[in-house]
């Protein structure tokens, strides 16, 4: 009952009157916020005439290069004209333009700022969404609220809050879900992962008598102490966990080409030298065909051009015994089913 | 006496028809954004509505596929004197991301029939929407008059 009474008192008010005959739309709403991206502002002076912005512009008759006039004395400047009757006010153009300061602007939301935690770390972690199976023990153990998140059935780990203590990696029951990445230092890390790849070709070639031996079904397996391998990588880089991180890595992962060269056989047409993507096989007339083992990619291309059967190529897998480094071995298998024709 | 009547009404109640001959609906759906009450576009006194037999103002929103080209002028020879088009958005007028080469889009739409205003953006706001329809209605409807039998 005296919600009704209340009602009524309410209407009777003459504020309330006056607000329904005299309607109208609060003239805020029409003004345009400030965050609003319209279009692009061109800054002539700053254009360098590059053609990013047209390249980027996804309507066709939005943006125009054009330039002035020239004069007695000057060279007539080139620039970008906006026309409003195409332009999407997407902001491409501004993001792409790469001058600095920008020659377009459109709105602060296309300034890309890289997501990045202010510790000095030198390991970032990530969840590989394909391993994981999100059974969220990481998320449990996280010392930082929010760090580890799950959206779209995902577990993501948010870069700008994680402070790669590891727990994560620690918890998780899964090798290989949670990914510990070394940031730094990628250049050595480099010349160790090519250093482990060419001594564990060297150590097939060694066998490479015995290989020839198999027959189909059969499977090779030889051994490698790793304590030279580890020698020779502290020389390189003197920190113990990354060799050890990307030796693991590597055996994991790793289903090396491991590519043979019978020289015997070259006839110096040197249709792989143009073949090869990076660049590693190369003629000299003294020499003749040479392949550069820390350039090669290990794509086997070489071994599909070839028309005399000089290159070959078996496929092999490893598996690092014991994971650690002092007395660590590496098993390496290669398959007798896997052997190339040409090497025979 | 009536008919100067429904002038004088008619002149503050604008009929709006819109034609979307083949669009993304972003514009179209701004349209809506203006019926709604954080707009509310029947305060001003228009009408959307889609028969062009009593529309005062034709908005034109899309770059007008090969279908609509014919559909597009009969629909203006349907609408009642003074016809007033709006061309909506960017696509009317220059074909916007449609119009790229090979594509069969048959903009602007001023090669159709002709326009009286207007409005850039892709979409344009609903507060620009409004200001070109409040622009051009009143003012045709007065300046040119209705047909009168």
């Amino acid at each position: 009952m005296s919600s009704v009474i209340w009602y009524l008192y309410e209407f009777a008010r003459k504020s309330w009157a006056e607000s329904f005959a005299g309607a109208k739309t609060n003239p805020e709403i029409m003004e345009t916020p400030d965050r609003f991206r319209d279009f692009p502002q061109v800054i002539p002076e700053n254009c360098i005439a590059c053609g990013a912005c047209t390249a980027a512009c996804p309507a066709p008759k939005a943006i125009k290069l054009v330039r002035s006039e020239d004069n007695s004395h000057e060279e007539g400047i080139t620039y970008p004209v906006i026309n409003t009757r195409g332009c999407i006010r997407c902001g491409f153009c501004a993001e792409v333009c790469p001058t600095d300061p920008k020659a377009l602007l459109c709105g602060e939301n296309h300034l890309i700022r890289e997501e990045f935690t202010i510790l000095p770390v030198e390991k970032t972690f990530t969840i590989d969404d394909y391993l994981c199976i999100r059974c969220r023990k990481c998320m449990n153990t996280c010392p930082v609220e929010g760090a580890i998140f799950e959206e779209d059935n995902k577990i993501i780990i948010d870069k700008a809050k994680c402070i790669s203590c590891g727990e994560c990696l620690k918890t998780c029951p899964v090798k290989g879900a949670v990914k510990g990445i070394y940031v730094f230092n990628v250049q050595e890390q480099k010349q160790i992962i090519q250093l482990v790849v060419n001594t564990l070709e060297k150590r097939i070639e060694e066998e490479e008598e015995n290989i020839k031996q198999l027959e189909g079904g059969e499977v090779f397996k030889v051994d490698l102490p790793i304590d030279g391998l580890v020698e020779a990588a502290r020389n390189i880089l003197d920190n113990d966990d990354l060799i050890l991180d990307i030796i693991q890595k590597m055996t994991d992962r790793l289903k090396m080409r491991i590519i043979t060269w019978d020289h015997g056989k070259c006839n110096d047409c040197r249709l792989c030298v143009k073949d090869c993507p990076s660049g590693a096989i190369t003629y000299t007339k003294e020499g003749g065909v040479q392949r550069n083992a820390d350039k090669c990619l290990r794509c086997s291309v070489c071994y599909q051009t070839c028309p005399f059967g000089v290159v070959g190529y078996y496929v092999a897998r490893f598996l690092l015994d014991e994971p650690q480094l002092e007395g660590g071995v590496i098993r390496i298998t290669v398959k007798a089913s896997q052997l190339p024709q040409g090497a025979g | 006496m009536v008919r100067s009547l429904k002038d004088i009404i008619r002149s503050s109640s604008i009929h709006v028809c819109l034609i979307n001959t083949g669009g993304c609906n972003g514009c179209d759906i701004e349209v809506v954004a203006l019926l709604s009450p954080r707009y509310d576009l029947e305060q001003y006194g228009i009408y959307v509505h889609n028969n062009p037999r009593e529309a005062d103002v034709i908005l034109v929103t899309g770059a007008v596929t090969e279908q609509w080209v014919e559909k597009l002028r009969r629909i203006y020879t349907k609408a009642p004197e003074p016809k007033i088009v709006v061309a909506l958005g960017n696509c009317p007028l220059t074909g916007d991301v449609f119009n790229q080469e090979g594509g069969s889009v048959y903009a602007p739409v001023s090669d159709f029939i002709p326009v009286a205003a207007e409005v850039s953006g892709c979409p344009p706001r609903p507060s620009e929407i409004l200001a070109a329809i409040l622009s051009v209605a009143p003012g045709a409807i007065a300046a040119r008059g209705r047909e009168k039998k």
